[in-house]
This record gives C-alpha cells, sequence and structure tokens, in this order.
C-alpha cells in the first residue's frame, strides 16, 4: 500500500466514524427530546400498522434525512479531495482509485447509493409537500414509496456494483 | 428542512429563547428556496453522476483516462462543477441547521458553523482549482 493509499484509508475511516458519530447525536437528541416515542417494543407494535396511521415515520424519516444528508456531505469532503489529486498527478488519483474498486470500497458505494437514493426521494418528497400542500396521510404514501423505491433500487444497483468482485 | 412532528431539536437542546437572531426572516426565507433549487438539481446531477461511475461504467474503469476523456467534454466540467457548488451549498446549510439543533451553547455553535463554512470554502477552491486546470490545460 502506497502513502497516500494508506491516508484515503485513514481519512475514510475517519468519514465512516465522523457518521455514526452524528448519528448517535441525532438519535440520542431524538431520545431526549420527548416529542414521541423512541425505539420501544410499543412504537415498534405502532410501526406494523398501515402507513397512514404511523405519525412516527414523519420523525424518523427525518432523523434518516438528517444522518443520509451528512454522510453524503461527509463522503463529498473526502471526494472532493481524492479528485483533487487528478489535478496534483495522476498517478497518484489512480493509486487512491485502485481502492475504489476493493471489495471493502464497493461495499461502501452501495451503503452509499443507499444513502443517496432515500435522501434524494425524500427530499423530492419535502419539495413536494411543501410546493402542493399535500395532506399528512399523503404525504406518508409518498413516504412509504420513497422508502420502497430505495430499497428496490439501491438491491439492484448494489448487485452491479458487487458483481465484478462476487465472481 | 423541517418536517411535521420533528419538532424535538427545536424543544430539546437550544430552545426558541436561546436561539440566536442571527439570520433574518427573510435570509432565512432565501436559503429555505436555495436548499429546494439546489436539492432539485442535485437529484439530476448526483444520481446522473453515481449512474455513469458506478452503475453504466464499473467503478474498477473510472481511472484517470476515464477522467481525462469526460473531462475533455465542456458539459461535464460544468455537469461538475455545478454539483460541487450546488453540494457545498445545499450541504453546509443543512448542516448549519443540525449544528444549531445540537449546539446549546452560542459559542461552541460559531465555533462550529465558521469550522463548517472553512471546510466548504476549502472544498470549493479545490475542487474549482481542479476543474480550473483541466479548462486552461
Amino acid at each position: 500500500m502506497t502513502l497516500v493509499q494508506a491516508l484515503f484509508v485513514v481519512a475514510l475511516i475517519a468519514v465512516l466514524l465522523a457518521v455514526i458519530g452524528f448519528a448517535t447525536v441525532v438519535v440520542a437528541g431524538a431520545a431526549r427530546g420527548g416529542a414521541g416515542s423512541f425505539v420501544t417494543p410499543a412504537l415498534l407494535g405502532r410501526m406494523v400498522r398501515s402507513p397512514a396511521e404511523r405519525a412516527e415515520v414523519d420523525r424518523w424519516a427525518f432523523y434518516a434525512h438528517r444522518i443520509s444528508g451528512f454522510a453524503v456531505f461527509a463522503f463529498l469532503a473526502l471526494h472532493v479531495c481524492d479528485v483533487g489529486l487528478y489535478g496534483l498527478s495522476h498517478r497518484l488519483y489512480d493509486q487512491v482509485h485502485q481502492l475504489y474498486g476493493t471489495a471493502p470500497l464497493r461495499l461502501f458505494e452501495c451503503g452509499l447509493l443507499f444513502g443517496i437514493l432515500f435522501h434524494t426521494l425524500n427530499g423530492l418528497r419535502i419539495l413536494a409537500i411543501d410546493l402542493a400542500d399535500l395532506r399528512v396521510v399523503t404525504a406518508r404514501r409518498l413516504l412509504a414509496g420513497a422508502f420502497a423505491l430505495t430499497v428496490v433500487l439501491g438491491l439492484l444497483g448494489s448487485v452491479v456494483i458487487l458483481r465484478p468482485v462476487l465472481g | 428542512m423541517r418536517v411535521p412532528g420533528a419538532l424535538d431539536g427545536w424543544v430539546a437542546d437550544a430552545g426558541a429563547a436561546a436561539r440566536p437572531r442571527a439570520l433574518g426572516t427573510r435570509r432565512r426565507a432565501l436559503v429555505w428556496v436555495m436548499v429546494r433549487l439546489t436539492g432539485l438539481l442535485l437529484s439530476v446531477l448526483v444520481l446522473g453522476h453515481f449512474a455513469l461511475t458506478h452503475i453504466l461504467t464499473d467503478v474498477a474503469n473510472t481511472g484517470s483516462s476515464f477522467v481525462a476523456r469526460r473531462w475533455g467534454s465542456g458539459v461535464w466540467l460544468a455537469w461538475d462543477w455545478l454539483m460541487l457548488a450546488a453540494a457545498l451549498a445545499h450541504g453546509t446549510a443543512g448542516i448549519w441547521v443540525a449544528i444549531e439543533d445540537y449546539t446549546p451553547s452560542p459559542a461552541a455553535r460559531r465555533r462550529r458553523q465558521w469550522a463548517l463554512l472553512a471546510l466548504a470554502a476549502v472544498l470549493f477552491v479545490l475542487g474549482s482549482v481542479t476543474i480550473a486546470r483541466v479548462i486552461l490545460g
């Protein structure tokens, strides 16, 4: 492993730790906030009701939006730096780029895809709520749709991304 | 960035009284519009970028020769620069609010928000210089 590759790996670990730290702050804030129930058996019981009745999902969509947005931004910070290497030296850029094709990085890219998909689809839903002044029930149906589409497109994309290393 | 029922951050941490009034209502409204516009733009730019570099092309084949070929076109240079600017503006505005929600101390809040602005500025300059060098040869 070359120096620049080692630096990239360290920076990537720092990004992952920052995301875990931020997510902890958000979830801890949710527990402290008391604006609704936290993850308890009672909440999980309510979660299996019909989508229109689950008021809690609005809050959890908000937290997921925040955490996914932070995660994408954290990766963006690293990505701007590794693409910046291209301007410095093509050889250094290619050294770091080689890592992107490895199995662990491909797994990371799948996670990134899920994050981008949820943040994008939920963001478009928020835009639709703001512009069209949608009813709460409609907004929750759109959230279910955004979640389902995230899972489906994320899994399909993950198959494409992981296929080269699955043999 | 607010969704219905998501008031916990406002209630739990700083509280309405402690909230700084540095940003006026009009400026907040402009930021709100900016976040929506850049978000809409990014839904195309980022998904398009990810699809090109991970789905349509295997990521192992996106080395410097791929970048050189792609950045031979002004459209892709404009795409990438616009994506950089929009993502940094959108992300900075989002994390700015998150910092307000989770940092009750005004001094610490100001420090973190300055650090965020500094990070965004550095990334903007670094990305813009990378693209400018390609344009200028």
